[in-house]
């Protein structure tokens, strides 16, 4: 009995001695480490099952969702189809104006508008499986032309960055995770700063870089394009939801409520000539 | 000539199909915590399912398989996370948390549904509490205390919850493999 114990604390120190050596492998590592392999492999064996958990439960998750709702939806069907037809008309127009934009840019050899970039669409498959930190992991990688640091958007705006990829899964970081920050600015008044993820339940927080601006609730905010070449400007982030402590002290506290809703994300778009693609056209130039 | 007794392996008797049998529970329960149980929040909360099935085969099996699942099902969820997570600190705070209940489970009455429930609901609160200690002091960037209190009590709750659920059914994969000798009841 005592010996049998004894075996079982030289087995814990072993494997406590192990975790302190992967801690430390980890702080010491830079890019592409054996922990990076050690990632990319259990990123590829986790991925598939959760892509099959996915397509069956997220249906699933709907159907129980909308069971109740069965006598609205007919109405609903109605009035959207009406809604359909003035939409439609309404793409054609955003269709020409943005061919528009896309020969103005050309021709005076501005930055490509973001609405303009080629795109990947991409199903979300899983979650960062801690409640700390804010990523996703999405069904297209490499092998789709993602690329790390590519900007990730989705119909309400901004939802984050590319931070590693796999042949055919890409990591994203969520813009309301505690490390992503993306450069903003507020539109229309043209005052830059950055606004930094706080988790979850929290908005965003803006800290500009000129505090003697005259910032208002309600007032929209979108990327700068200043933070080298990751997100294009022009991206919708959110709205000012607070403004604590006095606008032109340091201190002053600008709370910002995302436009995304990133409890409910399904699909995502990411931008290709973002990331990489964008740095190498600025140095060609 | 004397035969020697044959060695236990690391993991004490177990064969190649118990091993991938339980691998394959702690894969399983990665991805099930990382997809299904996202979307069934408490309150925007993720249970942590893999803690519990470590937690479940330390009680099933005692403290050396405990320690070791729970060092690779850490590793595991630690190469889940995205970069600026300390890697290496779920493994070791699991690492911990199997060897701990395998050893409390010699002063528990084994047959208890109450004892596991029980002592996941306290090991979790440890747990969390200790890896978002370790987390902080290791410099990792971190959410607000009264968000990170929140997230401890509901993770406590949930995984109790689970707790009914998920034993009974790593109880079943680690008997069904369990090599002939053994007694079984």
């Amino acid at each position: 009995m005592y010996r049998r114990s004894g075996r079982g604390r030289l087995l814990l120190l072993i494997f406590i001695a192990l975790s302190i050596v992967i801690i430390t492998l980890d702080f010491r590592q830079g890019q592409g480490g054996p922990l990076a392999r050690a990632k990319d492999i259990s990123v590829a064996v986790v991925a598939p099952i959760q892509k099959g958990l996915t397509t069956i439960f997220r249906p699933v998750g709907n159907f129980f969702a909308s069971i109740g709702e069965l006598g609205r939806l007919r109405g609903e069907n109605q009035r959207l189809k009406a809604e359909l037809d003035s939409i439609e008309q309404e793409i054609a127009e955003a269709e020409a104006l943005q061919d528009e934009i896309v020969t103005l840019t050309d021709l005076h050899d501005l930055d490509e508008p973001w609405i303009a970039m080629d795109d990947v669409t991409a199903q979300v498959i899983g979650y960062s499986p801690s409640n700390y930190r804010w990523a996703r992991f999405i069904d297209k990688g490499r092998a789709d032309g993602i690329r790390t640091d590519m900007a990730v958007v989705n119909a309400q705006g901004l939802v984050g960055k590319v931070i590693s990829v796999t042949e055919h899964t890409s990591e994203i970081l969520l813009l309301i995770d505690p490390r992503a920050a993306a450069g903003a600015r507020i539109e229309e008044r043209r005052d830059t700063g950055q606004v930094q993820g706080n988790g979850e339940s929290e908005g965003l927080s803006l800290e500009l870089i000129d505090s003697i601006s005259d910032v208002f609730e309600g007032d929209l905010v979108i990327t700068s394009g200043y933070d080298q070449g990751i997100f294009p400007p022009g991206i919708p982030i959110g709205e000012i939801e607070e403004i604590a402590g006095d606008v032109r002290r340091p201190d002053q506290q600008i709370v910002v409520d995302p436009f995304v809703d990133f409890t409910a994300l399904d699909y995502v778009k990411v931008l290709l000539d973002t990331g990489p693609n964008r740095q190498d056209r600025a140095e060609d130039r | 000539m004397v035969k020697e007794p044959k060695p236990s392996s690391v993991l004490g008797d177990l064969g190649v199909p118990r091993v991938s049998a339980i691998a394959a529970v702690i894969v399983l329960a990665a991805a099930i915590q990382s997809t299904v149980l996202s979307y069934a929040t408490i309150l925007g909360v993720i249970p942590q399912v893999v803690l519990v099935v470590v937690m479940c085969l330390a009680f099933t099996d005692g403290e050396k398989v405990g320690l070791v699942c729970g060092f690779f099902a850490g590793l595991l969820q630690d190469l889940q996370l995205p970069e600026g997570s300390v890697v290496g600190l779920y493994a070791l705070v699991y690492t911990l948390v199997g060897f701990a209940v395998g050893q409390l489970r010699e002063f528990t009455p084994a047959e208890s549904v109450w004892t596991p429930v029980f002592t996941v609901a306290a090991a979790t609160a440890v747990v969390e509490a200790s890896y978002a200690t370790l987390a902080i002091i290791l410099g990792q960037e971190w959410v607000g205390i009264t968000f990170t209190v929140k997230v401890i009590g509901l993770v406590v709750l949930y995984n109790t919850l689970l707790t009914p659920l998920v034993f009974p059914l790593v109880r079943k994969v680690a008997d069904r493999f369990r090599p002939e000798r053994v007694y079984r009841w």
